[in-house]
């Protein structure tokens, strides 16, 4: 193969349960994605360079990892994955109760995919949250907040979101990945444009969030 | 002025004044006496009739918080307090002896707060006991009240910032609800 003139190797073909080496969080995301539905019981185990292994027990919504999402590395190397059977019978990935898979899965849809769509979304889509996550116990910015209130209430686009919270579209993209990573999206092709109360469409003066925010000294919205 | 008023609800124990003492940027006016019931939370004092903080926005702005009696022989001042109330805050304490019955009773209760403004609930000392999950809280919310999307957090009332996040969370949520025309009630008379 050959791209502007360099040799560029051929990455071997995947094995089974087992993925080349990688940087990031999108291969991990994929995993992820695909391995919740499965109709078989299976755990995730991914070693990850200077941060160790990172066990995901998904029937116990619960993983185990020696690195505190607090630092959580967004430029992982990843240097190997691999499937392990779960179900009745297997034995514990670790010692129970483990970490809330949330919290994980948050920090892992927010830094996959690049600011680009999950690989399982399709164009065309609005989203809705179906609950919302657990904002005390995950890492956020009050952007974020905001963009989640508006999923609370309306089905809306990406760039709809992007438009209405005031963020860029690849902002909003990362936490529509993150939102249907955890699995508390409701995705739609038919569902129509939100439509807006008109008094509020005409309303100049900042939000009370954003008055809020300010007297609270939040810079973080 | 303009104001915005939030009610702090739930049963009793479950750490409103706690909360409203963390947010309040002035000293919080309690209403407490002694706990008569403390084979059922065994606390020495509980509120009577209101606690009461504020947060001043600027000089003719502010949020009133109020926190109404957790129980239910107290429940003429729900009916005071629900009245100008913009939006609730509702802790439920994990070691409650049936949280989710306390979520759903506190809820049908305030309703009109939430058909009109907005609600968020904060489950506390979740961190004492392995109560029920919030999947649970959820679930449970989607059994009695199809459709309603409500905000669900654990919570420390001690802590300042989860509280400010909470805070933060349900003025979004119900401007949010103005914008998209979800709110149905008005300002009881």
């Amino acid at each position: 193969m050959t791209i502007d003139g360099n040799y560029v190797a051929p990455e071997p073909a995947p094995q089974p349960g087992s993925y080349p080496v990688s940087i990031g969080w999108t291969q991990a995301a994929i995993a992820i994605s695909s391995v919740m539905v499965l109709k078989t019981p299976m755990n995730l185990k991914m070693n990850i360079e200077m941060h160790g292994p990172l066990l995901i027990d998904f029937e116990r919504h619960a993983f185990s990892w020696s690195t505190p999402l607090e630092h959580f590395p967004v430029d992982a190397v990843h240097t190997g994955l691999e499937t392990i059977p779960g179900g009745a019978g297997a034995p514990p990935l670790f010692e129970p109760p483990g970490h809330d898979l949330d919290g994980l899965l948050w920090q892992i849809g927010l830094n996959a995919f690049d600011g680009a769509p999950a690989f399982w979304l399709s164009s065309g889509e609005r989203y809705r949250l179906t609950r919302w996550p657990n904002l005390t116990q995950h890492s956020h910015n009050l952007r974020q907040v905001r963009m989640i209130a508006v999923l609370g209430n309306a089905y809306v686009s990406t760039q709809e979101l992007a438009g209405y919270s005031g963020v860029e579209v690849a902002e909003a993209q990362r936490l529509i990945n993150a939102l249907s990573l955890m699995r508390i999206l409701s995705r739609s092709v038919e569902a129509p444009a939100a439509a807006v109360a008109p008094e509020t469409a005409t309303a100049t003066r900042q939000s009370l969030f954003g008055r809020l925010r300010k007297r609270l000294g939040r810079a973080d919205g | 002025m303009a104001e915005h008023v939030i009610l702090f609800t739930g049963p009793m124990g479950a750490g409103k004044t706690t909360a409203i003492s963390n947010l309040s940027e002035i000293e919080v006016v309690r209403t407490e006496a002694n706990n008569s019931e403390r084979h059922i939370v065994d606390k020495e004092t509980t509120t009577v009739a209101l606690d009461y903080g504020e947060i001043l926005i600027d000089g003719d702005e502010k949020v009133r918080l109020y926190g109404i009696p957790g129980q239910q022989r107290f429940s003429f001042m729900w009916s005071i307090l629900k009245k100008r109330a913009r939006g609730m805050i509702l802790l439920v304490n994990s070691d409650a002896p049936d949280p989710i019955a306390e979520m759903t009773f506190f809820l049908d209760e305030f309703r009109e707060l939430y058909d009109r403004g907005g609600v968020v609930i904060g489950i506390t000392r979740s961190d004492v006991i392995a109560g029920p999950t919030l999947a649970q809280f959820s679930e449970a919310l989607e059994r009695t009240n199809p459709g309603l999307v409500i905000p669900v957090f654990t919570v420390d009332p001690r802590n300042r910032d989860q509280m400010e996040n909470v805070l933060l969370a349900l003025i979004a949520n119900i401007e949010m609800r103005e914008i998209f025309g979800m709110l149905t009630a008005t300002e009881s008379a």
